[in-house]
């Protein structure tokens, strides 16, 4: 701009104001510097702000997802130990079959083996009713804390899907069907047992070996089952991973739209700081001289 | 044949006029810093030959010395009207700045406390209830958390209205300001044209006229225009506020009820002539009444109705899926949010206090199902849709006010400048001028002395013989 007439007031004027865009800079960067922070309110730039309020969305979506994985993990978890040892003992119980059915037993004998049946029918059913954080995992969404009657074995549960979302893909479901599992009710593992047990009391061979038979179709259901609960199991703990995974990349990009670059930020603080020193130093120099002083 | 003391009277006239100099000088020092005030200088005119010759009597003289013509007042009714102009503009942007401002800080986006992040944890809070949709540990967070999204809501909606109630106090205020400016510019006005009567310099009057115009420019955007007597007219909107030594008044015609409430209708004006008609606004109003009117017939209520739209649209989304679950006791769940439709945003609240009333099961009967909280969280994304596009819209807003202002900063600052440079005092060049007088008059002063050694040689020596 062509400047014809200079005044006082103007240099005073122009100084302040320079004095002012420079403090102004200074304080700018003073903020991102003490927030950490470059985006701190919606203005700064109204596009990454979006961006922003998008990825921290997304950040707490996938740490949900993480939690919900984890807690389907505690439950599939407790549902695979519970069914391996259970098959475990369903063998157990396939075996005395098999012995009362070799026959050389007597009544006594058969009543020992009719017992310890018992026992063990005793000890699935209690098993059948495990339960993870205070839910029978057979029982299915069941309001109640068993899933089978620990006296007559029938189901107790409600059947129903417990899913957990572990991403924008369909969910999973995280428990197993008692019913589905160990047989509906008249046709389960624990009728099953209380006929053997009757047959071993009875001396009948021939529903001994009808009963082994039975037996080994359920031991092959809860083994299959097993195997089914360990895909989910894998596919959890794959969501787990993912979720971390894609927290961590969701978090650097949040970084490098809101935070402050430091070294950046620091190497301009420096040079903003020496422009305003400058500034100050030539207003003081222009404002300092007057026609006074060389009029004696 | 010029008269004996004609010498005389020509350095007393010198004396006279360089005092005057002297004097203009003196006063510019002494309002170096006083604004408003416009740089004076004394125009000096020689004392010569009639203008007209006469048709017999000659002028034989060589001059008559200096005399005043007048004190000229340094300024440019062209810039004077840039001035204006950009003084409205800059007004404008800067009260909108400064509102838009303090409104985006209250929004509290992007960070932990927003409305975004009480969303975000609302929706984390109904997939954990869908994980263990038995424990009331996890339906009362529900609760909590719905408590503070509604809340966060609740607050952005009472602070634009907060704003609100501000900018139509602020309204009030400014108008009774433009009517006083508008009487005291009339009353200049009169006092401008009495001077030019009885012919006193006006300077002191015209300065305080400029003054009061800018001012009426800053808080309305209006025109002025010089009229015969030397005042100023000043043009509202396109209607006349103050005509030569009368004025009239501007008055909130709508919007605004005398004790700053909100009337339900738009900010509109009546501008009262100073010949008592009454005419609406012919052109919009700049200056901080216009931006006070843009803020409260467009800014603030846009971001308001989209506050809500997406409480409406959150509170029915949540609502309808709620409905379509069951409590815990196994009965069709109500209403989750409570609103009213015509003012969402501020009456947002939640409809349920007992925790078991959350349905988060998506079977009848009782049985510990999530299913709906799941299918509940996942309808939070259009409000959150919505809520990201309003703060982007708003953040563009207050961008683009920022950059205007600025902009208009550098060409007020411009303007500024030039006015400046002409009306500006310069105390050196006042220096200059002070000497250049002292030595004017020392020199006519010698005059004086050097005549009088002249006479005293013609009259007290001549024929004398020694």
């Amino acid at each position: 701009m062509a400047i014809g007439r200079v005044t006082q007031s103007m240099m005073t004027q122009r100084s302040l104001g320079s004095l002012q865009t420079s403090l102004g800079r200074l304080a700018e960067l003073q903020e991102h510097l003490s927030t950490g922070r470059v985006l701190n309110r919606p203005s700064d730039s109204p596009g990454d702000t979006t961006s922003a309020m998008r990825l921290r969305s997304s950040v707490a979506d996938q740490q949900q997802y993480a939690r919900n994985a984890e807690d389907g993990l505690g439950w599939l978890g407790q549902i695979d130990n519970t069914l391996t040892s259970m098959n475990g003992e369903v063998r157990r119980a396939r075996d005395l079959g098999l012995q009362g059915i070799n026959g050389s037993s007597g009544p006594a004998a058969r009543e020992a083996l009719a017992v310890e049946v018992d026992k063990i029918r005793e000890s699935l059913l209690g098993s059948a009713n495990t339960r993870y954080l205070d839910r029978p995992v057979f029982g299915g969404i069941t309001a109640g804390n068993r899933a089978f009657d620990p006296t007559t074995g029938n189901f107790v549960g409600q059947s129903g899907a417990v899913n957990r979302t572990i991403g924008a893909g369909p969910p999973v479901d995280v428990q197993v069907d008692g019913q589905a599992v160990f047989g509906p009710d008249g046709d389960s593992l624990f009728t099953h047992l209380a006929d053997l047990s009757a047959a071993l009391r009875s001396g009948d061979a021939t529903a001994m070996g009808n009963v082994v038979g039975v037996l080994n179709g359920d031991m092959n259901t809860i083994t299959s089952t097993v195997s089914d609960v360990g895909t989910r199991y894998n596919r959890l703990e794959a969501a787990t991973q993912a979720a971390a995974d894609a927290e961590l990349s969701l978090t650097t990009s949040l970084t490098e739209i809101e935070n402050t670059d430091l070294p950046k930020a620091t190497v301009e603080l420096q040079m903003q700081e020496v422009a305003y020193q400058a500034a100050l130093a030539s207003t003081a120099r222009v404002l300092q001289p007057s026609l006074l002083e060389f009029l004696r | 044949m010029s008269a004996t003391f004609a010498s005389f009277n020509s350095a007393l006239s010198a004396l006279r006029y360089h005092q005057v100099v002297m004097d203009t000088a003196s006063g510019n020092i002494a309002n170096v810093s006083t604004e408003g005030y416009a740089r004076r200088r004394a125009v000096g005119e020689t004392m010569g030959a009639p203008a007209v010759p006469a048709m017999w009597s000659r002028y034989d003289g060589s001059g008559d010395g200096v005399r005043t013509k007048g004190i000229e007042r340094m300024t440019d009714p062209f810039l004077d009207i840039r001035a204006r102009r950009e003084h409205g503009n800059q007004a404008y942007l800067d009260t909108q700045q400064a509102t838009l401002d303090r409104v985006e800080a209250g929004i509290g986006e992007p960070g932990p406390n927003g409305v975004s992040a009480a969303l975000a944890d609302f929706r984390k809070a109904w997939h954990d209830l869908a994980n263990n949709p038995g424990t009331d540990a996890a339906r009362s967070q529900v609760l909590a958390a719905a408590n503070t999204l509604a809340t966060a809501i609740n607050n952005q909606s009472r602070n634009v209205s907060t704003e609100e109630a501000d900018q139509r106090g602020r309204l009030l205020n400014t108008v009774s300001e433009v009517n006083t400016l508008a009487a005291d510019l009339a009353a200049t006005n009169r006092s401008i044209a009495s001077a030019q009567v009885s012919g006193t310099d006006a300077g002191t009057l015209l300065d305080q006229r400029d003054k009061l115009a800018l001012e009426l420019s800053e808080l309305t955007g209006g025109v002025a225009r010089q009229n015969a007597n030397g005042g100023l007219d000043v043009f509202v909107g396109g209607q006349p506020l103050v005509e030569g030594q009368r004025a009239g008044r501007l008055d909130i015609a709508t919007g605004v009820t005398p004790s700053g409430a909100a009337d339900g209708a738009s900010v509109t004006y009546a501008v009262t002539g100073p010949d008592g008609s009454t005419a609406a606004p012919s052109e919009a109003l700049g200056g901080v009444v216009g931006a006070t009117t843009t803020l409260l017939n467009t800014t603030l209520p846009a971001y308001r109705a989209g506050l809500d739209a997406v409480a409406t649209s959150l509170a029915t989304s949540v609502n309808t899926q709620h409905a379509a679950g069951f409590d815990k006791t196994g009965a069709a769940g109500g209403a989750f949010f409570s609103f009213d439709p015509a003012n969402a945003a501020a009456t947002l609240s939640i409809a349920i206090t007992d925790v078991a009333d959350i349905a988060a099961s998506s079977v009848a009967g009782g049985g510990l199902d999530g299913g709906n909280a799941t299918a509940v969280s996942g309808e939070l994304a259009d409000a959150e849709g919505d809520y990201q596009r309003l703060v982007n819209v708003f953040g563009s807003e207050v961008s683009s006010v920022r950059r205007l202002a600025a902009n208009q900063q550098v060409l007020t600052a411009q303007v500024d400048g030039s006015r400046e440079q002409l009306s500006g005092i310069n105390l050196d060049e006042e220096m200059v001028t002070m000497l250049q007088a002292q030595r004017a008059y020392e020199a006519a002063a010698r005059v004086m002395s050097t005549l009088d050694s002249v006479l005293d040689t013609l009259i007290n020596r001549t024929g004398l013989v020694r």
